[in-house]
């Protein structure tokens, strides 16, 4: 599962083929994160009713043309979703349907927006961006590490599996059984154990390569014209955006 | 207990974002000094495994799932500065990569979750553990277990305060209102510290046993060279700093949400027309209006409380060993 979840990100298979090849996944990283981010601040902030289902529709639309694999798409708004109801419904049962149905919408959309930077950008194209935009080196070098090493331990704990299946251990057992949390929490120490060996392979591998405790970025893409363009749409939506919420209100 | 955007009032995300980037300063910075690069791959390592366990949400019943924080299992076994780096990695991957908590809400998230968990966590852990020592494993296991139960409650308590907050100053626009936040929040959280706490004291036991010199890096700190410098080593007034921060961090919320209302004995005092009489005493002392008045007060309140409690304790241990 946890494979599924990161090989997701990082290999694209052919159904998402038309994605590496759209204007998003091209945008220089930093620009992507820029806008989006910008985009998502501004959409947080709104708070009438009409001015939310805007942004709820501008974010489905930036999906749309962005070409980001829908199924996709909606698999991880559905991940997200019990939160963001949870939060609605509460708002609906203290203040109305009105504002439980604006809290919906606004987080909906700050979601989306999120999971189309997200989906439509290269794992490492990501952290690459965060690092041109001057987070530490620290935070940067073990994002990537973090993320190279869940697929490792991805790999250990079905290696577990299918060693503990061979010696008869059938699991299973609810979380009250009292030998359930000790299985759990053993498991999780041995799987640590056995990834951090190969960890430290992998970082020995990596400095053989010239990695020097700081990720640089291997394709160093500059700011074109089209990157442009992006960020005075969004700059522009967020504008609108903005000016119907405060605009409309003064 | 991750908070997606558009849940919070923006005053609240603001107030969160500004104290996480303080704290990811100083923990960035302490952690860059004192990260040897061997142990860089098993931080990364720890990190993953911490974005696992948050994954797998387990039932809690009433048709609710909880997952695990990993934040005093960072903590114990990396020490707080990195235990803080580890967690803000862990909560920036969930957050770019799977939209899981927000960005706007990321500084609230990371101020749960990165700093008040591990804190609160490594905090109880340091001053449980002299205390637990005397009983042997079991005691060491059951000061991790206390202590990531500690983390996962006051992380929830401070969540559900910043919802109450934004559900207030924004008259309902934001934020979930603290009748539903705070018993569900702190409710839930109780049952779901339990697991928290026997896995972790099971994880860091498994590996204390196995492989203590790859994993227990907490104890990395280069020696002490002057007096300042082995009065902030010590690890009880480490962990004595962690709670005073943890408090100071959650005073403002106290100041946005406290009502300004009567208690309950006073209301039955107003109600029966009864007045309050002249104090025997007078207490040279006053909660304060202000940040910082009742900050020294809340400061003043807390050590002193400390310092009996140890007294008693050091009172009754030599009773305990007469009998």
């Amino acid at each position: 599962m946890i494979e599924a979840h990161v090989r997701g990100h990082r290999a694209r298979d052919e159904e998402d083929g038309s994605a590496e090849s759209s204007w998003f996944w091209q945008l220089d990283s930093r620009v992507k994160i820029v806008g989006t981010f910008g985009l998502v601040v501004v959409a947080s902030l709104i708070t009438r009713p009409e001015i939310v289902l805007v942004a709820l529709a501008a974010a489905v639309a930036i999906a749309a043309i962005s070409r980001v694999f829908p199924k996709r798409l909606l698999v991880a708004y559905a991940a997200a979703f019990p939160f963001i109801a949870f939060a609605s419904v509460s708002v609906f049962l203290f203040s109305g349907w009105e504002r439980g149905f604006t809290m919906l919408a606004r987080t909906s959309s700050c979601v989306i927006l999120l999971l189309v930077l997200a989906l439509g950008t290269e794992t490492f194209d990501l952290f690459s961006g965060l690092r041109r935009l001057r987070v530490p080196g620290l935070i940067t070098t073990l994002l990537m590490l973090t993320f190279r090493f869940l697929l490792l331990l991805s790999d250990e704990l079905e290696r577990m599996k299918i060693s503990r299946k061979a010696r008869g251990f059938s699991g299973g057992r609810s979380l009250l059984d009292r030998n359930a949390l000790r299985v759990i929490s053993f498991t999780a120490g041995m799987v640590l154990v056995r990834a951090s060996a190969r960890a430290d392979r992998v970082y020995e591998g990596l400095k053989c390569k010239a990695f020097e405790r700081d990720m640089k970025p291997w394709r160093s893409t500059s700011v074109g014209a089209v990157d442009v363009v992006f960020l005075a749409s969004f700059a522009i939506i967020a504008g609108l955006l903005a000016f119907g919420q405060y605009g409309a209100l003064s | 207990m991750h908070i997606p955007d558009g849940l919070m009032d923006p005053i609240v995300a603001l107030i969160g974002m500004l104290e996480f980037l303080a704290f990811i300063s100083v923990a960035v910075y302490f952690s860059s000094k004192r990260l040897q690069e061997k142990n860089l791959p098993r931080i990364a390592v720890l990190s993953a495994g911490i974005f696992v366990a948050q994954m797998l949400n387990f039932p809690i019943g009433g048709g609710t799932t909880g997952h695990l924080i990993g934040g005093a299992l960072l903590a114990i076994l990396a020490g707080p500065a990195l235990a803080i780096v580890g967690m803000t990695v862990v909560l920036l991957i969930q957050s770019l990569m799977f939209g899981d908590g927000g960005i706007t809400s990321f500084g609230l998230n990371a101020l749960n979750m990165a700093i008040i968990a591990p804190l609160t966590g490594w905090g109880a852990y340091t001053l449980l553990k002299p205390l637990a020592s005397g009983v042997g494993k079991v005691g060491s296991e059951l000061a991790v277990a206390a202590a990531a139960w500690v983390s996962v409650f006051i992380a929830a308590a401070a969540c559900a305060a910043e919802l109450a907050v934004s559900y207030a100053i924004s008259g309902g626009a934001y934020g979930i209102a603290a009748p539903v936040s705070i018993p569900a929040m702190l409710g839930y959280h109780a049952i779901i510290g339990i697991g928290e706490g026997i896995i972790t004291a099971g994880v860091v036991g498994y590996l204390m046993a196995v492989s203590a010199e790859t994993f227990i890096t907490s104890q990395d700190m280069p020696a002490a060279k002057n007096r300042w410098h082995r009065i902030l080593a010590s690890r009880t007034a480490q962990a004595t700093l962690a709670v005073l921060v943890v408090f100071a961090l959650a005073l403002p919320l106290y100041f946005l949400y406290s009502s300004q209302g009567e208690d309950g004995l006073e209301r039955t005092m107003t109600d029966g027309d009864v007045e309050e009489g002249d104090a025997l005493l007078t207490s040279p002392l006053d909660y304060g209006d202000s940040y910082f008045a009742a900050l020294f007060a809340g400061v003043i309140g807390f050590v002193a409380v400390v310092l009996a409690s140890l007294g008693i304790l050091r009172v009754m241990k030599p009773m305990t060993r007469r009998d």
